[in-house]
């Protein structure tokens, strides 16, 4: 791993002090579990299983770039920018397709841990899923052997940050009039045994990835990025062990939520564009 | 339902049929002294010797060929060294201007000229510059095409001419490629074999499978390109067990040419054609062929 | 062997997706498999002496060869109870002149994020037995993967070659581990041979599905690879179980596609992992008799 000598690392190895508190977290665990229980059907958070959360988005949010946008889900903060397409750097032959050049990065104190500066194996992970799932929406044969940059930054992350980040990065793609065939919205879904919970948070995401020893349970996450107008799935990515049932229920749930995220980023850009008409309007008449 | 089967290695099979003591000639390696004799002229794939100027040395692997002083060593697998009038298939790789660059398999690319195709409305046409910025209509990259050597550079790099009926686009079928060296030359490349295909044998180790057409016997020549045409289930059938037919003898280093692909053909009917891919049966194949041949060959 | 199919210096292109593309219709491939069917796979395990565990896989033309190293490290301290295990593959300029320098490293990346996702449930793989002292020392295990030759198809294979070097690998038994005030004192067994091996059951074979056309096929070859509109990676366990699920490439799907996918895919992931299991059974059972022969890449 390369070290950047100009940053101050700080100390070498470090542990985060929540790691020790594991004797209370498995407990936490527990209870967390409980309060997912099928019965009393609520969260943590006082939603029901498949309850989405609330979503804001706002494009436009970073005045340098050629297009932004903003997005929370309550704690998960994504914000991301996409700049001029230009030229490929270091390429000798001519490629037809235009690319996308997807950075995703997790600010150092977006998480309970502490991030680094530079992109580790997951984030890079999270880029390529993210490049994936944008690719079949921009229409890339219109720029031959240009990139777009799109950077996505998350703020704060408390589950569905990839999911996040590509419905961010699809926003500011259309945003930055990157032309495109349809808005690319993203949805993930956690499984802990019998119970599905619709965008689980980072607790929750926790509890997913683990697995019970009690019985032989499904358990995972899945992200699913969904093109609404033309109901084409533009990336699907699932971590965990699951039974094809419980995977096809799962992308049925997935879709749905797709689909319901679709009409919010639509009136977020629609409202971006009336809001600089009629900003330019007001010059005029005075 | 699929029925995947894993091998191991231990059950590896010797794909090379022996060809037996009598018949073998003998191979020179990089280095070795062909001969001491003054009066050979030194050929392709050998060397004067710096120190002593009387030995003759391969620089390359294989066997030696001889014509009256003329010394070459052929090597076994090496990339298409071109001859006025072979027959080649090759892909377009670059529209330019007034030529297409060709991919032959050759050490260069190949060039075929404007002005040494048939073009659409007769043979004495003068090339207009319409026809030229006409050029992607006919051919564009990727599009594969049967051709004939016209020259040879003096850089080694051929020019292709499509100036008869027979060459020209090539529209739907199969490409496989062969080490070159395994193409016997022939008077005639262009075959419609008994068992209902039909094959180009590219002198550059490239064979071109397609359908035989039921009207004529002019082959596939011209610019045009039928690819609504659906190829009914037996047409392929035979083109999928040609492809892996030709492959199985290749693999046995047979040479390839009308003959030995038919009698292929006939022997893999035993088989079914996926099972044409596993290594045991390519070799039980090109060693019946190899006997068929052997037996045509005595009688 | 000839290498027929991974012909590098043509682009494949328009051209050749035709001809794919048209013989794809009545569940017939260019070689003549049907959709779901596999190229032959030949294994070996064992055949790499300094590492503790190594398996090569052939898939037709593409070639894995992957080697387990075991080392001693420390648990990270959010996982005190469990060992490790990492994924590195190596896309050398060897299989293709593209991955030279940074070229393959992308792909490279990919393959390993995918294993490592893939492998990260407990249900796959249990890191548990792998710890030595909770919280002090546990194995790591560096599962290496050299890509010697790509033919397409690089998931199914490296995957393949990964769980049988995985089963191939012997952990050395621990006899004695001793709190020295902060220093630990691990006695390793005298026996060279005294070894235990990882449970290799719950490991997924990946299979790729392609779409071409409106067809979804398992084990492209480099050509089909080309033509696709869309793939998905899915890695299925030997009961059936799904643990992870990606799309690899450019491309999207209907939804429906999706679940017909995952069927298929299931189907064939299960009969994959049934295929190795007794292709391993056989090559322990070689293994196991006085002087196995290491074949490598000889005969």
């Amino acid at each position: 791993m390369p070290t950047d000598n100009r940053r101050i690392q700080g100390p070498e190895i470090s542990t985060p002090y929540c790691v020790f508190g594991s004797s209370t977290e498995n407990e936490d665990e527990d209870g967390c579990f409980k309060s997912t229980d099928p019965l009393s059907s609520t969260r943590k958070d006082g939603r029901a299983l498949l309850e989405h959360r609330k979503i804001y988005m706002k494009t436009g949010v970073v005045s340098q770039a050629k297009g932004s946008a903003y997005i929370e889900l309550n704690n998960t903060k994504v914000i991301c920018s996409v700049f001029d397409p230009r030229e490929i750097p270091n390429r000798v032959e001519y490629s037809q397709h235009g690319e996308l050049f997807c950075v995703l990065k997790f600010a150092p104190f977006s998480c309970t841990t502490r991030r680094s500066h530079q992109q580790d194996a997951e984030e890079k992970e999270l880029s390529l899923n993210l490049k994936r799932a944008l690719e079949p929406a921009v229409c890339r044969h219109e720029f031959p052997n240009f990139q777009v940059d799109i950077y996505v930054l998350i703020l704060e992350s408390d589950g569905g940050s990839l999911a996040a980040s590509i419905t961010c990065a699809g926003l500011a793609l259309a945003d930055a009039h990157v032309p495109m065939y349809d808005l690319v919205t993203a949805a993930s879904l956690g499984v802990a045994g019998d119970v599905l919970m619709k965008d689980p948070s980072e607790e929750e995401e926790k509890l997913c990835s683990q697995h019970f020893e009690r019985s032989n349970l499904n358990h995972g996450l899945i992200t699913v990025s969904l093109m609404g107008a033309h109901t084409q799935i533009t990336q699907v990515w699932q971590t965990g062990s699951m039974t094809t049932t419980c995977v096809s229920e799962s992308l049925t749930h997935l879709i749905q939520s797709c689909e319901e995220t679709y009409p919010i980023a639509q009136r977020c850009l629609v409202k971006s564009v009336v809001d600089t008409i009629s900003k330019k309007k007001v010059p005029e008449q005075s | 339902m699929q029925n995947i089967k894993i091998r191991l290695a231990s059950e590896r099979v010797n794909t090379s049929l022996t060809f037996g003591e009598e018949g073998a000639p003998h191979l020179y390696t990089p280095g070795e002294t062909i001969t001491d004799n003054q009066r050979v002229m030194s050929g392709h794939g050998t060397y004067m010797d710096e120190e002593n100027k009387e030995v003759l040395k391969a620089s390359v692997a294989g066997t030696v060929e001889r014509v009256n002083q003329l010394i070459c060593v052929r090597p076994i697998k090496c990339r298409y060294m071109g001859e006025i009038g072979d027959v080649v298939v090759g892909r377009i790789t670059e529209v330019q201007q007034k030529r297409w660059k060709v991919e032959t398999n050759a050490r260069l690319d190949s060039v075929l000229l404007i002005s040494s195709v048939n073009l659409p409305g007769g043979e004495l046409r003068r090339r207009s510059a319409e026809d030229e910025q006409m050029m992607r209509k006919y051919l564009q990259e990727g599009d594969l095409v049967s051709a004939e050597v016209q020259s040879v550079f003096s850089d080694g790099s051929l020019s292709l001419h499509t100036r008869s009926l027979k060459y020209g686009k090539l529209s739907q079928g199969v490409l496989v490629k062969v080490p070159p060296s395994l193409i016997l030359r022939r008077k005639n490349h262009f075959h419609n074999l008994l068992c209902g295909a039909s094959v180009i044998l590219g002198n550059n180790g490239l064979i071109w499978i397609y359908p035989t057409s039921p009207e004529d016997d002019s082959g596939v020549g011209g610019f045009t390109q039928n690819l609504e045409q659906v190829i009914d289930k037996e047409d392929r059938e035979r083109i999928a067990r040609l492809r892996n037919c030709i492959l199985s003898i290749s693999a046995s280093k047979l040479m390839l040419f009308d003959s030995s692909i038919q009698y292929a053909f006939e022997e893999s009917l035993n088989y079914s054609i996926k099972e044409l891919l596993t290594p045991e049966v390519m070799l039980d194949v090109a060693f019946r062929t190899r006997h068929r041949l052997q037996a045509y060959k005595d009688s | 062997m000839v290498k027929s199919t991974s012909y590098l210096f043509f682009f494949i292109s328009f051209g050749n997706f035709l001809s794919v593309y048209f013989i794809f219709q009545n569940d017939l491939r260019n070689d003549g498999r049907s959709k779901q069917d596999y190229r032959p796979i030949e294994l070996e395990l064992d055949i790499v002496t300094h590492a503790n565990g190594s398996a090569r896989v052939r898939l037709a033309n593409t070639d894995i060869l992957v080697g387990v190293k075991t080392e001693i490290d420390v648990p990270t301290s959010n996982r005190p109870e469990e060992g490790k295990i990492e994924f590195f593959v190596d896309c050398s300029a060897n299989a293709t002149p593209e991955f030279e320098g940074k070229g393959g490293q992308d792909l490279a990346t990919e393959i390993g994020n995918y294993l490592g996702s893939s492998f990260a449930s407990p249900l796959s793989f249990d890191l548990k037995p792998l710890c030595i002292l909770k919280g002090v020392q546990c194995w790591k295990l560096y599962v290496d993967i050299l890509i010697l030759e790509c033919g397409g198809n690089l998931f199914d294979a490296v995957s393949l070659a990964v769980k049988a070097a995985l089963y191939n690998t012997m952990v050395p038994r621990v006899e004695t581990v001793a709190m020295d005030g902060g220093n630990v004192d691990l006695q390793l067994s005298g026996d060279p041979f005294d070894c235990w091996r990882l449970d290799i059951t719950n490991i997924p074979c990946l299979v790729t599905l392609t779409k071409i056309g409106e067809h979804l096929i398992v084990d492209p070859t480099a050509e089909e690879e080309e033509c696709s509109m869309a793939s998905l990676v899915v890695a299925v366990t030997e009961s059936g179980r799904i643990n992870s699920l990606c799309k690899t490439s450019v491309g999207s799907l209907h939804p429906q596609t999706l679940t017909d996918a995952l069927k298929v895919g299931v189907e064939v992931g299960v009969g994959l992992n049934k295929a190795l299991n007794e292709a391993l059974g056989r090559e322990e059972k070689r293994l196991q008799s006085n002087k196995p022969e290491r074949f490598g890449f000889l005969k």
